[in-house]
């Protein structure tokens, strides 16, 4: 429940709350995000092998960035600009591409810490 | 008889060949004192080298990825090896032989086979059974961001849940990938043109 409401702090959302997202809650979304890539590492990895050679596997990449559209229109708030950023296919591949590889240099036993360190340095 | 240890991710494996240093009263499957090491990557050729390599080409990778994603220019050069990117998703790889009238390796990859490569590279590094001097990981917070945490969690509180967010939906979009069918695609089309 409690990280079902600190999606609510994102203020990309339709709408949103402006709560301070404590250190411990910040540490339990790196720590969510790093378990999943671990778990969905064989996908992100085709995902970004499709992208490698787009005429061979172009339905798994097609197929991805459909749904993720799909997600943000329904999920965002599509009047702001950096929403509409996200939304952009001619822009928003290299967000997408860079999110997959941070996603995939974390999925170590020392993952938390260096997707801590990503964001830290952002 | 020496040792041998091989990590694995994906398309990509690295074998450490070596021994323990008794000496320091290490078990036997220990391996302290590297003689060898392969890196094979699927479908390109097999890069070894001896131990004074080793850390120089992890050192490459690391840095290269943290480049790659800080939005910085993603180019490496060193003595031993020079990493650049042909473009967002490929990366060229130059392994320069340190015996003389030896070509240069060239490889391109991409970031599949590139995230696979670190996977490796953190695995060796994490294993208690090798024994390797410590290589660039960015696992300590400077000095400078740990002074200013406390503005930084506050600054945070506007960046990290648009990260979150898109790493979740990245993470949802992919999981959509298990209900994808080509069959079920080819038996449709077949349907709409049955030549």
């Amino acid at each position: 429940m409690t990280i079902w409401k600190l999606r609510n702090n994102n203020p990309l959302r339709k709408s949103y709350v402006t709560n301070n997202i404590k250190p411990n809650e910040f540490d339990a979304l790196i720590r969510i995000a790093v378990e999943m890539s671990k778990y969905l590492y064989p996908y992100i990895r085709e995902i970004l092998k499709s992208k490698e050679d787009i005429e061979e596997n172009s339905v798994i990449w097609n197929d991805f960035n459909k749904r993720f559209i799909e997600l943000i229109k329904e999920r965002f708030n599509i009047d702001s600009m950096r929403v509409k950023k996200l939304l952009n296919q001619a822009e928003n591949d290299e967000i997408i591409i860079k999110s997959l590889l941070i996603l995939s240099f974390c999925i170590s036993d020392q993952g938390y810490q260096k997707l801590k360190n990503f964001l830290y340095d952002f | 008889m020496q040792n041998k240890l091989s990590f694995h991710q994906s398309s990509a494996s690295i074998e450490i060949i070596g021994l323990p240093d008794y000496s320091n009263n290490e078990n036997k499957d220990q391996i302290s004192i590297i003689s060898q090491w392969k890196l094979t990557l699927v479908d390109k050729p097999l890069i070894e080298g001896k131990i004074e390599h080793l850390g120089p080409i992890m050192d490459a990778f690391y840095i290269y990825s943290n480049l790659l994603i800080k939005n910085e220019i993603p180019i490496y050069e060193s003595k031993l090896i020079d990493i650049k990117a042909d473009n967002l998703h490929i990366h060229n790889i130059v392994l320069k032989s340190s015996k003389p009238n030896v070509k240069p390796l060239v490889l391109k990859i991409g970031n599949s086979l590139l995230s696979d490569t670190l996977n490796c590279f953190d695995q060796l590094n994490e294993s208690p059974k090798v024994r390797i001097k410590k290589t660039y990981i960015p696992t300590k917070i400077p000095k400078k961001l740990r002074l200013g945490l406390n503005e930084k969690v506050k600054f945070f509180n506007f960046l990290i849940p648009p990260f979150i967010a898109i790493c979740s939906l990245i993470l949802f979009s992919s999981s959509f990938i298990y209900f994808y069918s080509p069959f079920e695609n080819i038996e449709k089309k077949e349907l709409i043109n049955p030549e």
